[in-house]
Formats: C-alpha cells, structure tokens, sequence
C-alpha cells in the first residue's frame, strides 16, 4: 500500500476561493496536505519552499489570485516572477521542476482547488513510481537554521 | 450627521484630491461590496458602498472611524465592475490622506524594519506595490548614521512582499504570517528527523 | 397585425427594406428593396408543405435560437402574410419543396430582389429596438452557464407557442427551476454600455414573476434591482401584487454569478443593501433583464431618411416635450422604440399619434410652412461666376434641403424641406442666398437705426429667435434689471448671425456686440448652434488678434428659461464699457475702422443693401437732425 504523497499548499489569504471551498481547505484536508495560509502569494520567500523540500514534503503547492485580481496591487506577478526563476534554480539543481506548482484560482472556478490537488497528487505518485527521489537531501545532523 | 452650511464640505475636499472627482456619481447599487475580498476574508464590517455615502453625506468623523477608510489594499476588483465607473478604491485613498493629514492613525499592523541588519540593498523598496519603503539617513545605536529602509505606515498595506524579497531578513510584518510561524507549521507536519527548535 | 391586412387601404410588404429616400414632405420617392423569398405571394396558401418536407434545419432566430426551424419557413406561426419563405443560405437544392408544393407551383427558385419606386406622402418610422448581448459582461457567465439565460429566452420558454410549450425547463438538465432569480438593469444604467434606463425593464420582471409565480405557486423567484422604476397609472399597484404573491425583492445589484460544475446550479452574489450584508445565494437558473439598445443597422437608417440621432443612438425627435413623435424633416414620424426604449402604452399613444399626424399631411392640399425659407440668387452662386459650386451650403444644412446636382448648376434650395434658420445665407461666401423676411438689407436697417446716435453707448445684442430672445423676454417680464444701453436683435438662429453684421456694428462704431444663442443640445435647428458657434470662435479669435478690448465681442448659450442669464451678461458687458475711457473707446473704434471697411467691402454689391444703406442713412441723419432741433 503506498502512502499519498505529502503536499505543501501555500494558499494566499485573500485567494478567491468560494465558500464551501474555502471551507474545505480550512478544515476537511487530508493529513497528507498541509495548509500554510500566507497574506499574499509574494510573501513567500524562496526558502520557505526549499525547507518544505528539505522537510521531506513531496510536492508544495502555490494558489494564488488570477493576475489582475491581486489584492496588494502586483503582489501575485512579483511572486510568479520569483517562482520561475526558482524553477531554473530547481532544474540546476537537479530536482524534478514539476513537484512545485503554481495555480491561479479564481472565485468563479468552483471546486477546482480539490480538481487541482487530485491532479497534483496523481503528478507526484508518477514522480514517485519513477523512482527519480535521489536528490532529496536528508536533513544534516543538528540544528536546521529555520 | 452633519449637513454645514461651510463653504467647503467633506465631499468637496475629497472631490479636490485626484482619484476623488466622481464620488457624487454613486448611486449605491452594492456591487463593490460584494467584490470585495476584505469584506468576505477579514472584515465583516468594511462596506465601500457605505464609505462613499458617508463622503457624500459629509460624515467626516464616521468616515475615519471606519475600517473601510483603513483596510483598503486598492486591489481594484471593485472599479471594473462599477457601473457608474467611480474608481472606489481613489476615493477611499483620498478619505484617508485627509485622515492621515488631521493625524488619523492606520489599524493595520505596518511593516517594521530591523535596523541593526539592514543593508540598505533598496530590494524592498522596490517589491512594495504601495511605494511605502524609503531609504532614508538616520542614526542607528552602535551603527552610527547609516541609510537604513524606512516604511511610511500611511502607505503600508501589510502584504509582506518586503519580507519575501530581504536578503538579510531584516524587514517584515510582525505577528501575522512570520517566517517563524510557517515554519513551525511546516515543522509541526512534517516532523522531519534531526530538527530541532 | 391581422386586422391591418386585411383593411383594404393598409399595404403591408414584409421581408423588404427601404433603400432610398428623396424628395420632401408629401412628395417622398422611396425606392423598396423587395427581396426574394423564392416563393410567389399569390400562389402560396401558407399550408406549410414545403417545410414538413425540408430536411435542412437551422436554429429558428424567433424562438432566440432555442429551437430549429427549416429552411423553408415563416418567422412564427402568426406571420401576416402568411407567406413561407426559403433560406437559400441553408438550402440544399433537393427540390423536395417543390414536389410538395405539387400543383400550387407557389416555389420559384429563380426569383431575384426587385427594386420598387413608390410615391410616399408621409413616412413613419418604427423600427423599434434591440437586445444588449449579456455575454460581454463577464461576471454574469451568460453563454457560459448553461442555466443563466437572457429575459427574451425565458419569454420564449414561459410561452405556451415556445419551444417547450409553457413549461419552463432549465436548459442543462431540463427539469423545471424551483428557484429563479431575475437580475434587472444587466448592461443599462452602466456607464460602461449603456448609462441609460432602458425604461420598460422593471415592469417586464414583475411581469414574469408573476406570470411565473401564477402558473407554479411553489416557484421561488427573487428579483435583484438597483432601483424599481413604476411611474405609470398602475404600475405600482402590479408591483404590489408581485410583493403579495411572495415574489423577493432584493435591492442590490448583483456583481457575479458562479456556477457549481456539477449541478450546475448558481450561485448570485450581491449586497443586500437594505441589510447591509453581503450575500450568496443559490438558485437553479437566473434570468438577465438585458437592456434595449437601438437596432444594430440604425445608423444606416439615419442616413437613409436623413434624420439625426440622438446621442445614445436612438433616433432624435423634433422636441422632447412637445413634437416626440415628429421627426425633425417635415413628413416623417416615429412610432415606438426606435425614438428610444418605451412600453407598450406608450409606443402605441406614439404610433397613434404619429398616424394622425400623418393624416394631416395625406389628407390636405396644401402644406404650409414657415415664411422665413432662403432663396438662391442663381446669377451670384459660384456655379454661375465661376463655373464651380462650392457646396458651402450643402454642407451648412441642417436638413439637406439644397441640392447641387453638378458643379455649373447653381445651388437649389428645396423650399418645402427648409426650416429657415439661414445657416446658409450666413455661410455663404459669395452671398448669393438670401432668407425671406430676415434679409440682409433688412437686418442692417434696423442695425442701423438702432445705432444712429451715440453708437459707442450702445450694445448691440444678437439673439436667436427660440433660446436668447426667449431669454431676453422672460429677463423683461420679471423685471429683472439690465442696462438700458441694450438693443436687441432678433435673427431665427445663431446661425443666420453673418460675419458681416459683426464687421457692420463695429464699423458703425458699436460700443459692444453680444452673440447670443441656444445651449448646443437645445438648437431648434438640429446643427445650427453648431454653425453659429463655429463662426463665433472664429469671430473671436479675430476679434483677439486686431487687439479689440476685451468683453466688446461676447459669445453666450442663452436658453429661454435663463433671464437671469441675460441680464447679468448684459449688466457685465456694460461694466467692460463703464470701465474704458471714453476717448480710449472712440480711438478703438476709429482704429479698427478701417479693418472693419475692409472686410465689408463686398457687401454692399448684395441686391438691396445699398439702398437700403443709402435709404437707412437719410432716415438716421433726419433722425439725429430733428433730434437736434427739438420742435
């Protein structure tokens, strides 16, 4: 029996989820995944995802507001920016890019936060099953500087 | 209420700050209240339908107790959807220089900056949507006069875009979504071996 | 409609458009478009063979695409005549048609458009309107969902001729609604499409709801509005009934609906204002209220009639209040929605009026019109001198009453197609036009007697006829004080006020000279504010450059209900005057003499201006002798 991989979901905290969907996500997650609610999809630092990596999480998960409908103005752009870049450093690195996802979600996809993670998930037992894990770095001895 | 007779309303001071000119035009339908993400994610009682009544009305001292005056981000969800096309979000901005000129205070938790490690590298000034961030020359205690970012707290919105981009850590929001606290989340869940705190 | 065909004096063509319009009030030519519907009126009997045998079928445009029609077909089953028509866009060509039509021999495939040219008395438009297309507004999802649909839709799926014959079904599971919604004022009264109130939308809703709510009592209808808008006799005791009858009525407009993927069923999202809260409810299919736009080809049939359009692109009347259903072209006439968004009451208290008006025309002998027409001088236009018209006052013409049928035929006025506003006489570079009753000689005498004595006291004030003068009246008759150095002059538009005049005043040596007319949108002539003003900015620019005193020359919009206007400008005018100097004044007006004579001097060549410059001149000189020797 394989174990679900486990998934980081940063979800921004103006995110236009609906409300039954929102809902979910705040209390009906399967313990496989992880909410971390930021105040924007910009304020997440490219180290954040890296730990989550380290941490032994399979796949972290970035939903955002569509581009225009940013709550801080840009914040989401400044964030897609970062994230695209952080892909090339993913590639460079070694690690497969496709276990970071970057998602806009919008008030009018109803239902497609639970769509997208099923998809995720199927993503990562893919990833998985290829056996293409050698990368992940275990976590040194001691103290992890958070 | 107030209906003064003086030469020279609240609506009229609003109408004079660029952004204000079409407030009038409002004939309170509701669709930018129910845009609004504030309204639904954080604050029940923000209401920029009510807000912009107020400005007509010449509410002055309502209008700046109001959250709605405070928590606006000027996301502008609301402006394309308005059908008397009012930029909502520039009338709200005018209302709360007025209010930060007669020393109105924002109730948000403002971006705060750690002197001693800041490197003045100006990353965040760039990041911040709301040009809130400064460089600015001032004496710091074992520094000496060093330029420093400064965040202007009647500007900052809190989104924490600064945070994300400092090199040195030295900026950020505190007590809502700090590093500290998403990693400990992430820690709390993954458990992973070896890490301590 | 069945009636009206068979009254032996009404000649109803359908499927045909008006290509052309020439001539003017009671002698219209209108050339007809019949196009071909390749089957022959006089032989079909409308029993509808051909279409139970067509195998094409393509979405019936009656029914709003809801269900199919064949390519032989009528528009609805109530078409008068009842004609059937083939589409040859969706034809086949098997010819099935014509075996079914059998010995009737009615289908006739070679038939082609004809053109017809027929002898029209008075025309009466009623075109009537169309539906804004909900789909641009993005946040509604209209042809994205399948359960949010338009308010014409749902006029067809209530009908018990419709495609579903009454029985209103949702068009993704076809299972009847138990919870509708209505969303009024989708794309009017939105600066972003349409800021006007399309007018007959509110009582349209609580005319389905209740309608709908009658049939199925257990239905929960909800209806989101801005504001409900009942003004007639009636109406608000209707409104009544629907609240009686349990219908909901939320007042806050709606900013978007979304749609659950799976029951596609709808979620609406608003303020309720009245609560101050913002709420999301669930429905099973919402309704859009779309507004009424004008008819996508109005434009073209603007210019075809020649009548102008107002700005939201309705078809302008002669007068708001008192002429609605006048045209402003003498002969044609509006009826209903095409003049701008009206129930029904209303557009039929319309077309009956706009009958009677036209029977006044079919029904006399003679058409009288204003005197105060223009005349061409044949031997003056630039045709005849040299040999090219210049179409200057072609252009001028509010109401394209001159022709010019070739360059070396001098310009003709068609007197009964003109209003007498004199935008051509005063545009007219070779003065070759004259207006009756306001003509050149005659303006100038009285200009001139009334500045026979002290010229540089006096302020000469142009008024037009239906605005300023109205204007100066009502300043009059409630006494409101202005200078008595005032004298007025009454043209019928702004724009019969001639350059020439202008020049004349200051040459006589006019203290100052008021240019007065009606606000742009009031204009009685259609665009003839709009000449005037043009020639006034160019007056004033000129004025400016020669270095004339500031406030000498004034350009003022004076409407009629504005005395108090009038009064203030003239007391203003009067200010610039007391200000000068005396002697300044008189240098001013002796220095820019010779610039006024200048321009002046081919004025004296038009017919009857200077005799009446030499006869005004003894009548001034014995005035001003008899003046001196007080008997």
């Amino acid at each position: 029996m394989e174990t679900k991989p486990k998934i980081a979901l940063f979800q921004c905290q103006w995110c236009l989820y609906s409300e039954p969907d929102q809902y979910w996500v705040d209390h009906n997650l399967p313990p496989s995944i992880r909410l971390m609610k930021v105040s924007c999809t910009g304020r997440i630092n490219t180290l954040h995802i890296l730990n989550a990596i380290q941490g032994g999480a399979d796949g972290v998960m970035i939903s955002g507001c569509r581009p225009e409908k940013c709550h801080f103005k840009e914040g989401n752009l400044s964030a897609l920016r970062q994230h695209e870049e952080f892909l090339n450093l993913l590639d460079y690195i070694g690690y497969e890019r496709d276990r970071v996802r970057f998602v806009w979600l919008d008030l009018q996809d109803r239902g497609r936060i639970q769509q997208e993670l099923a998809d995720f998930e199927n993503k990562l037992q893919e990833l998985s099953t290829a056996n293409t894990l050698a990368t992940r770095i275990n976590a040194p001895e001691g103290e992890v500087h958070v | 209420m107030s209906h003064s007779g003086s030469s020279q309303s609240f609506a009229d001071e609003v109408k004079a700050i660029p952004g204000g000119e079409f407030v009038e035009l409002c004939f309170s339908c509701g669709t930018c209240v129910s845009k609004c993400m504030i309204q639904q994610k954080l604050e029940p009682e923000y209401n920029p339908r009510r807000l912009l009544r107020m400005v007509i009305m010449d509410m002055k001292e309502d209008a700046f107790d109001s959250p709605t005056t405070w928590l606006c981000s000027a996301c502008d969800l609301c402006y394309p959807a308005c059908p008397q096309q009012i930029h909502i979000s520039g009338v709200i901005t005018a209302v709360k220089e007025i209010a930060v000129e007669q020393g109105g205070k924002t109730t948000l938790k403002t971006a705060a900056v750690d002197q001693q490690t800041c490197v003045s590298c100006g990353l965040c000034a760039e990041a911040c949507p709301y040009e809130a961030i400064s460089l600015v020359q001032t004496k710091v205690p074992y520094r000496g006069l060093v330029q420093v970012a400064q965040v202007d707290p009647g500007k900052c919105m809190a989104c924490g875009l600064c945070s994300a981009v400092c090199r040195s850590t030295s900026i950020g929001v505190p007590d809502d979504y700090t590093d500290k606290a998403l990693m400990e989340n992430l820690w709390d869940w993954l458990q992973p071996e070896g890490v301590t705190f | 409609m069945v009636d009206a065909a068979r009254q032996p004096r009404i000649d109803v063509r359908t499927y045909t458009e008006v290509e052309k319009v020439e001539g003017f009030v009671g002698n219209f030519k209108v050339t007809l478009r019949e196009k071909a519907k390749h089957v022959l009126a006089d032989r079909c009997n409308g029993c509808g063979d051909c279409a139970k045998v067509c195998p094409v079928e393509v979405p019936n445009y009656f029914e709003m695409n809801l269900a199919p029609r064949k390519a032989a077909y009528v528009p609805m089953s109530q078409s008068v005549p009842l004609i059937y028509n083939i589409d040859l866009d969706a034809c086949i060509h098997c010819y099935k048609c014509v075996e079914a039509c059998g010995p009737l021999e009615a289908i006739d495939f070679s038939q082609e458009d004809k053109l017809v040219e027929e002898d029209i008395g008075a025309i009466i438009v009623a075109t009537g309107f169309s539906h804004f297309d909900p789909s641009v507004m993005e946040e509604y999802g209209y042809s994205r969902y399948p359960n949010v649909i338009t308010s014409m839709e749902m006029e067809r799926l209530n009908n018990s001729a419709g495609p579903t014959a009454g029985n209103l079904i949702r068009p993704s599971d076809h299972k009847n609604p138990k919870r509708l919604a209505f969303i009024n004022c989708v794309g009017s009264r939105d600066k972003r499409y349409n800021p006007s109130c399309s007018n007959f939308c509110c009582m349209y809703s609580i005319k389905n709801a209740v309608l709908l709510k009658q049939m199925n009592p257990d239905v929960d209808i909800t209806i989101y509005y801005m504001d409900i808008r009942t003004p007639s006799k009636g109406y608000e005791e209707f409104y009544d009934r629907a609240r009686e009858l349990g219908i909901h009525f939320t007042q806050g407009r709606p900013s978007m609906i979304t749609e659950d993927k799976e029951t596609h069923n709808l979620f609406v999202h608003s303020e309720d204002i009245t609560l101050g809260k913002v709420i999301e409810e669930e429905y099973d299919m919402v309704m859009l209220n779309q507004a009424a736009i004008p008819q996508p080809d109005q434009d073209h049939m603007s210019s075809v009639l020649n009548v102008a359009q107002s700005p939201g692109g309705w078809f302008m009347e002669y007068h708001p209040k008192l002429r609605p259903m006048d045209s402003p072209t003498d002969g044609i006439f509006f009826a209903g929605a095409c003049q701008g968004p009206k129930d029904i009451p209303s557009s039929v208290a319309q077309g009956s009026a706009a009958a009677s008006r036209a029977s006044r025309i079919l029904n006399s002998e003679k058409w009288e019109i204003e005197p105060t027409v223009a005349v061409v001088w044949p031997e003056r236009c630039s045709a005849t001198t040299r040999g090219r018209a210049c179409g200057i006052c072609a252009k001028a013409c509010p109401y394209g009453a001159i022709n010019i049928f070739s360059p070396e035929i001098p310009a003709e006025v068609v007197t009964a197609k003109c209003h007498g506003c004199g935008a051509c006489v005063a545009e007219c570079p070779e003065d070759a036009i004259t207006q009756l009753h306001y003509t050149d000689a005659q303006i100038l005498a009285q200009m001139r007697a009334l500045l026979a004595d002290k010229p540089e006291e006096k302020i000469l004030a142009f008024r037009c006829h239906w605005c300023s003068y109205g204007g100066a009246d009502l300043a009059g008759t409630s006494h409101f004080e202005y200078t008595a150095n005032e004298r007025g002059m009454r043209v019928m538009c702004s724009a019969r006020m001639d350059t020439d005049f202008i020049y004349e005043a200051y040459r006589l040596g006019a203290g100052a000279v008021l240019y007065s007319g009606c606000h742009p949108q009031d204009c009685h002539y259609i665009t003839g504010q709009l000449i005037g003003a043009k020639r006034a900015e160019r007056l004033k620019k000129m004025f400016e450059r020669m270095e004339m005193t500031d406030g000498r020359f004034r350009v003022e919009w004076i409407s009629a209900a504005e005395g108090d206007k009038y009064a203030r400008v003239l007391n203003e005018m009067q200010t610039v005057l007391d200000n000068m100097d005396k002697d300044e004044l008189r240098a001013e007006i002796e220095r820019l003499k010779p610039d006024m004579e200048k321009r002046l001097k081919k004025f004296p060549n038009v017919p009857g201006v200077s005799e009446s410059m030499a006869y005004s001149d003894t009548l001034v000189s014995a005035i001003n002798t008899q003046k001196k020797e007080p008997a």
